[in-house]
């Protein structure tokens, strides 16, 4: 039986603005399938990936499982006799695909395009600044620099939680329907009693890194994205144990230097920094190979940065005891949380969630 | 005065020389290398005929022996090039073959010789002396030192019976005055050592095409029984592996209009060389322009011939054999194929020169115009088969006559 | 011409080592009494052409005989001028070098080609070259005003040649004229260019060499190359002139769209041809036919009746990169319509690759392999087409509003596919197996008209296009003086066209420079032989006018040949096909090679040694021994090689004459024939193989076994096969025992 296809001029234009400007120069050679180590000998990407976002099948491109099987190495790009980047193609396509599954839309059409960046900026800072002057807050607090006197823990949990919510509903909702669209692709392999261990074995897998380090271009991606990785998880730790440490054990910031908390909190964030730094290195180092990435990935990049440097400067600042500095750059420590975890479903950050689906996914259709 | 000046003794160089002769012009034929017939002359056979180019070539020198209004120079170069239409003054320096026109080409100098080196006309697939004929149908018919390779001893002096052999024959230096010039510089096979990923250079058995035209010609290296460079067996799985380094910005980013005839070509080497052999062809287009198409249906026809779309991405040894691994596209699944060897089929580069006043194209082509008196002529100008390098030559031939009414 | 002989024996090359010179001296001298001999120890040294110069000039020795190397060899040092014949034994290549030295047999070997040599030198004539009574004509007529003709008549008066176009059409342009842009043809091979003809018709205008007919039709051409006549209706006028060679480039015709009705055509209004696109883009906006809307999804399907053997099995070359120039009007009329191209192969060749890239840059083309199964109408006037085996997907169908066929070529001398009536011998005069002479293909297509015997078009090979060599000399066909170019050729683009035109307008002004001097054309370049009829023995049989590949003899009414020596390639195909043996060139005939293979001794049966004569196309098979010679390879002592011009002129007498006189056996080694024929006279060695099928009946006759004679392929790199070729024969030889006859 044909299979109808409805070719999207629109689509392709999308793709092509949103850093996949080489699309259409794919002749459909193939040699990117080969060259990825991670594509599966089983219909393998990008090669008709790359065919079906020239032709803007968008339908197909958003149900494809195997744009998040790619990590972006940059063989392919490398490798490409006619300079089509798949990888950055492939890249564009994981972004209209967050976008697809992300609610509202529009915010991810704000997300991808730096015209609405200041706009995006905007909003945690006029809201923040907003819950700061209705709580009285809205100046540089005096005495030894405690954060919680700018913004008391309570403030922030009813502010963060939501926000934090409000990610989590939006991802859930976008992981249902992308699920129920690769789910048809699985041979009834997918059956929800055996995706719990294939999450499991997934997310081993993906801690370890293993197909990070099949990367042949860009071989210090994989402990790039480790220290990103590891350092976001160690973050995450340290805020649970702050959790435990305010409501259970009642202690409040700052915390000495020397607490378990802080240590991992430290490490983690330096870990952070370090990861990011190699990345963006990396990137420069095989930009004419691999490309060098889209805005939509640098956005990322450098909400991770005003994250990390934020909240390490904010700490020593307020170490050395300059107020004036500190609490700014704590209030700026805030907002580029609020604007990482609030913007998560429509940004890059959202990969970590369909990747893994993807690969759990992949698991089971046995395409890994 | 001569007339017409050509650069370049190839096929295409030598139907310009002939053409314009034919027509009552003078024109003086240039080469570089010490025998006339270029590229062509390597070829085992051309498609779609299978025809040998001596066949052609014979003729082709038969008219250059007998008409003297063509003059030629033989392992000559140009230096320098000034004036204009009807009015050009050219340096040539002609490199010295230390064999004078006494040899009779009787063979005893080579006999004597106690050097070997690397055969340049079989692409180093065998060895020569360093006093040696380039090929059997070497026009000028005469023995060449090699200088490179040749320790001046003395035994060829001493067994050459003509007094033929100048050992101390210097470079020379000559002026010559023409009216045009054709440029028919040719092509260099592209340096498949380039391509990382597939393996020349790295793997004996990853040969390129212009190898295969040696291995499988009857005066090759091996008398014309296709073998493996690695341990001398007969392949019987061959990969042919189109585009490699062609329509590529990574190495040339132009086709060169010839390598599918010519690895098709190649498969009818490889099936009727060893006849339980199979031949892997992977392509991204089959392009058999024109009446060619009838050549691609026949090659296509043999069940043992496999044409893949899909290009080859990675040629990795397994043992004694290679594994060739591309995408079939046409099933969406990827292909790895055991094979015995594998022919790279490398595009053709323009033969690239020092002269200022020609200019070139983004890919290294000479541009058709240049000035007023000065063509090119065939793969100088741009990639091309034979018969059409000869049509363009013919009419090159024309246009560099136009220069000399003209001028 | 008062002949005086001259013998040079050269001992050079080891000639003097393996060969008693002394005895060689001795035949020429005793037995054939020739006045002058020398011997030198290196005869192509100065000092050696400086023995034969002076003997020129003192003794008055006019006809040359130098045993020395092969033909090859020196020839531009063994030249004595026009007014000296000279003549060859090659005894390094064929003798010593394939001979053990100081041998019974070489000797022997030698001795025979030296007799042969001197035979063949008292024989042969001085050449007189044909002087026709007309005056030679250097008029270039130029058959076809599309953009090949209007290059080759704007190249050939450049050249300072005159110049007469001749187009059907009422203006020149031809198919160039119909084209809104023209991909591109030059560096950088990225933007639409204007088609190149209008600058070039302006061009036309103004020169004065060039003489335009349009609206004219040739109604008869007759006579041969300088000596054509021309008779052309030009609305109702007839106009007569002479020229002196033609090239034709009567075009194409696009493939018959209404045969593709598979893909809509005919059945939608929607479904056009590229030409058809080429008309709406030309004049203006680019509008759906059945509704005047702009249509916002073109579809284009290349390869429309082209590489599909139900229709034109070829591909036209050109269709790839006018599609994506087609698809560019598209998009450059609306930056929101699609253009799909669904190709089996993308054949953009060479630099137009970058074209393609070009192409690619756009958003709005949408490329795919596929096969086009179908495309049907739907509801709204939209086309639904189905695509198998696509990037896409095994079978997809994609609807569009529009669809356009990438039709091909097809040569304009290949329209009228009717085939000539084979034509036979006159049924008194010929034996029914005489009829085996396979007839050409000449399909009257009404372009040329010729008065040729053999038909009224060039000969046509497959497909309808004419024939040609087409490889290493692609401007030749089998009429000489007739060069063809263009699509009418070979299926291709303007800037193809442009380069070939140029060529073929060189070849014809080269047809007419040679001839004008009474020398042959390719591929007996220069050569000032021509045939001569002895009118008085001719039985009218017409085997010459038949066998001819070249239709240089007409007939007359009464089937008397009518040779037109300007048509003649000097193949000798006429010599060996006339029974009456009434057919010879001053050098080339059938007595000099009897009386070359008289002066052969024959060893008497008891001494065991056999004699086979070889005769060899002296293009390929002479040469591939001269390399076996190079090579050292050890050939059979019993051979005695003949060369031969082809073997379409060896006379099947010859074959009797030699078995008669006791030679045991005969080869004949020439060119391959066939579709892929390497043969340089196109159908020498077929005719041969043809003739020798019908030599066993005289065999019969005479009582002698069939195997004694043989023909073998050669091409001329397998030099190395014919030490194999020439021992297995001996051992037939030996099998059948000694020819009877020696000795009578």
């Amino acid at each position: 039986m044909a299979d109808i296809i409805k070719p999207d001029l629109s689509v392709v234009k999308q793709i092509i603005s949103s850093g996949g400007e080489s699309l259409k120069k794919c002749y459909q050679c193939a040699t990117c399938s080969v060259v990825c180590k991670l594509s599966p000998d089983d219909s393998p990407f990008p090669r008709k990936e790359m065919i079906n976002a020239q032709w803007g099948l968008k339908d197909k491109l958003v149900s494809d499982p195997d744009i998040w099987l790619c990590h972006q190495c940059g063989d392919c790009t490398a490798y490409c006799p006619r300079g089509a980047k798949p990888g950055e193609v492939i890249g564009a396509i994981r972004k209209m695909t967050i976008g697809h599954y992300a609610f509202p839309e529009f915010l991810a059409t704000m997300v991808g395009n730096i015209k609405y960046l200041p706009l995006l900026i905007a909003f945690p800072v006029l809201f923040l600044l907003a819950v700061l002057g209705a709580t009285g807050h809205l100046h540089i607090p005096e005495g030894e620099i405690v954060f919680g006197h700018l913004m008391p823990h309570t403030i922030i949990d009813a502010v963060f939680v939501p926000v934090f919510m409000f990610a989590a509903i939006v991802f859930a909702g976008g992981v249902l329907r992308f699920w129920k669209n690769i789910h048809g692709q699985c041979n009834g392999k997918c059956s929800f009693a055996s995706i719990i261990p294939a999450l499991i074995s997934v997310k081993l897998e993906i801690l370890a890194h293993n197909r990070f380090r099949k990367c042949e271009v860009n071989k210090g991606r994989a402990i790039a994205h480790m220290g990103v990785l590891y350092g976001f998880i160690g973050l995450a730790i340290t805020t649970a144990l702050a959790v435990f440490y305010l409501y259970i054990l009642d202690r409040h910031s700052p915390y000495p230097l020397n607490s378990p908390l802080k240590i991992i909190g430290n490490i983690s964030a330096i870990a952070l920094l370090v990861g990011i730094t190699l990345m963006v290195i990396n990137r420069f180092k095989v930009k004419a190979q691999a490309g060098i990435g889209s805005y939509f990935d640098w956005l990322f990049i450098w909400v991770i940065y005003t994250v990390v440097l934020s909240g390490i400067l904010s700490e020593v600042t307020r170490l050395l005891g300059i107020a004036m500095i500190a609490y700014p750059i704590y209030f700026l420590h805030l907002v580029s949380v609020f604007f990482l975890f609030f913007y998560a479903p429509y940004s890059k950050l959202a990969h970590m969630v369909y990747r893994t689906i993807a690969m759990v996914y992949a698991r089971k259709a046995g395409r890994d | 005065m001569q007339d017409i000046l050509i650069i370049g003794g190839g096929i295409s160089g030598i139907t310009t020389a002939v053409e314009a002769a034919e027509t009552g012009y003078n024109v003086t034929l240039l080469e570089k290398n010490p025998y006339l017939g270029g590229r062509v002359i390597q070829m085992n056979r051309y498609f779609p005929k299978l025809c040998p180019p001596y066949c052609g070539m014979e003729i082709n020198l038969k008219r250059i022996r007998t008409n003297n209004k063509i003059k030629h120079y033989t392992l000559t170069e140009v230096q320098n090039i000034t004036g204009n239409e009807g009015n050009y003054e050219v340096t040539l320096k002609i490199n010295p073959r230390k064999v004078t026109e006494k040899c009779t080409a009787c063979g005893e100098c080579s006999a004597s010789c106690p050097i070997e080196r690397k055969d340049d006309f079989n692409l180093g697939l065998n060895t020569t002396k360093a006093v040696y004929l380039p090929h059997e149908l070497a026009f000028p018919y005469r023995f060449v030192v090699d200088t490179k390779a040749c320790i001046k001893c003395g035994a060829c002096v001493e067994a050459c019976k003509y007094g033929a052999i100048d050992l101390n024959m210097q470079a020379e230096t000559i002026k010559l005055k023409v009216g045009s010039i054709v440029m028919a510089t040719g092509w260099q096979p592209y340096d498949a050592s380039k391509i990382d990923n597939l393996g020349f250079g790295k793997y004996k058995d990853v040969i390129t095409n212009m190898m295969m035209e040696r291995l499988a010609a009857p005066n090759g290296p091996t008398q014309g029984k296709i073998i493996r460079p690695s341990d001398q067996k007969e392949p019987k799985k061959v990969a042919f592996v189109q585009c490699a380094g062609s329509r590529d910005e990574n190495h040339l980013p132009y086709c060169s209009a010839v390598c599918c005839l010519a690895s098709l070509k190649q498969i009818t080497y490889v099936r009727e060389n060893i006849p339980d052999s199979e031949a892997f062809m992977f392509y991204i287009d089959v392009r058999t322009p024109g009446k060619y198409e009838e050549f691609y249906t026949k090659v296509k026809g043999d069940e043992r011939v496999h044409l893949i779309k899909g290009k080859v991405a990675s040629i990795e040894q397994d043992g004694d054999s290679l594994t060739v691994e591309a995408e079939d596209i046409l099933s969406g699944n990827k292909l790895r194929v055991v094979v015995d060897m594998v022919v790279l089929a490398c595009g053709m580069q323009p033969t690239n020169g020092t002269l200022n006043n020609i200019s070139r194209d983004q890919n290294g082509f000479i541009s058709q115009v240049q000035g007023n008196g000065i063509y090119a002529a065939g793969v100088a100008r741009k990639p091309a088969d034979v018969s059409s390098s000869v049509q363009d030559a013919t009419g090159c031939a024309l246009k560099a006559i136009q220069s000399v009414v003209r001028g | 011409m008062d002949k005086k002989l001259g013998v040079y024996i050269c001992s050079g090359c080891g000639i003097g080592d393996s060969l008693d010179i002394e005895k060689l001296t001795k035949i020429a001298t005793k037995t054939y009494k020739v006045p002058v001999c020398q011997t030198h120890a290196c005869l192509c040294s100065r000092d050696g052409v400086n023995i034969i110069n002076k003997d020129c000039e003192a003794e008055g020795v006019n006809t040359i005989v130098i045993a020395a190397c092969s033909l090859r060899a020196n020839q531009g040092v063994f030249a004595f001028g026009n007014d000296r014949i000279v003549e060859r034994v090659n005894l390094r290549e064929h003798v010593i070098w394939s001979q053990p030295a100081k041998n019974e047999d070489t000797q022997m070997m030698a001795e025979d080609y030296l007799r042969m040599g001197i035979v063949k030198a008292q024989k042969a004539q001085l050449l007189d070259p044909y002087k026709p009574a007309e005056e030679i004509s250097r008029i270039v007529m130029v058959v076809g005003g599309g953009i090949t003709g209007i290059t080759a008549a704007l190249n050939a008066a450049k050249a300072g040649v005159e110049v007469v176009l001749v187009e059907k059409q009422d203006n020149l342009g031809g198919f160039s004229s119909k084209l809104h842009k023209h991909f591109p043809i030059n560096p950088p091979y990225q933007d639409l260019q204007t088609p190149p003809h209008e600058a070039m018709i302006k061009e036309i205008k103004a020169n004065s060499r060039i003489r335009v007919y349009t609206d004219a039709k040739i109604e008869k051409i007759t006579g041969a190359p300088g000596l054509f006549v021309v008779s052309l209706k030009q609305k109702s006028e007839i106009v007569q002139f002479r020229v002196g060679a033609i090239v034709l480039a009567a075009g194409f015709v696009p493939y018959d769209a209404t045969k593709l009705t598979h893909l809509g055509f005919g059945v939608s209004k929607n479904v056009i041809t590229n030409v058809q696109m080429e008309e709406l883009a030309k004049n203006g906006k680019i509008l759906r036919p059945s509704d005047g809307k702009q249509a916002k999804n073109i579809a284009f399907i290349q390869c429309a009746g082209s590489r599909d053997k139900d229709h034109l099995p070829y591909c036209s070359s050109h269709c790839c990169m006018s599609s994506l120039k087609q698809a560019l009007y598209i998009r450059q009329q609306d930056t929101n319509a699609a253009a799909y191209i669904f190709y089996k192969d993308m054949r953009t060749m060479g630099q137009h690759e970058d074209f393609y890239v070009r192409a690619q840059e756009d958003e709005g083309i949408f490329l795919t392999k596929g096969e086009v199964v179908s495309v049907q109408p739907v509801a709204g006037d939209k086309l639904i087409i189905t695509v198998e085996d696509t990037l896409l997907g095994k079978s997809i169908q994609v609807e569009a509003d529009m669809v356009v066929l990438a039709t091909g070529m097809m040569p304009a001398t290949g329209i009228k596919i009717e085939v000539e009536e084979t034509i036979t011998c006159n049924p008194e005069q010929c034996k029914p197996e005489d009829i085996a002479v396979p007839s050409d293909v000449i399909i009257p297509s009404d372009i040329l008209n010729l008065e040729y015997r053999q038909g009224t078009e060039i000969p046509q090979l497959k497909y309808g296009f004419p024939d040609s060599h087409f490889i290493c000399f692609p401007y030749e066909t089998r009429r000489t003086g007739i060069y063809a170019a263009g699509c009418v050729r070979h299926p291709m683009d303007i800037g193809a066209c442009i380069d070939d035109a140029t060529g073929a307008a060189l070849k014809a002004i080269q047809c007419i420079e040679l001839t004008s001097q009474g020398k042959a054309v390719h591929p007996r370049v220069g050569d000032m032989s021509y045939p001569d009829f002895f009118m008085q023995r001719c039985t009218q049989c017409k085997r010459c006018t038949d066998e001819c590949p070249f239709g240089a003899i007409n007939e007359d009414e009464k089937f008397n040949p009518l040779p037109n020596p300007t048509r003649c390639r000097r193949c000798g195909t006429c010599m060996g096909a006339c029974p009456e043996r009434i057919i010879s060139f001053k050098d080339y005939s059938i007595d000099i090679i009897s009386s070359m293979m008289k002066a052969i001794e024959v060893p008497e049966e008891d001494e065991e040694k056999p004699r086979v004569l070889v005769f060899m196309c002296e293009n390929d098979a002479v040469p591939a021994l001269d390399m076996a010679g190079a090579k050292r390879l050890k050939l059979s002592p019993y051979i005695r090689v003949i060369p031969v011009r082809c073997l379409g002129s060896v006379h099947l007498v010859w074959i009797t004459d030699a078995l008669s006189k006791g030679i045991d056996g005969i080869i004949l080694i020439g060119c391959k024939h066939g579709d892929d024929y390497q043969c340089h006279f196109v159908k020498g060695s077929e005719l041969a193989s043809i003739r020798l099928s019908k030599v066993k009946e005289t065999l019969d006759r005479l009582r002698l076994e069939s195997e004694r004679v043989k023909m073998v392929e050669l091409s001329i790199n397998e030099y190395s096969l014919l030490p194999g070729i020439f021992s297995e024969f001996m051992e037939t030889m030996e099998k059948v025992g000694p020819n009877p006859f020696k000795g009578f």
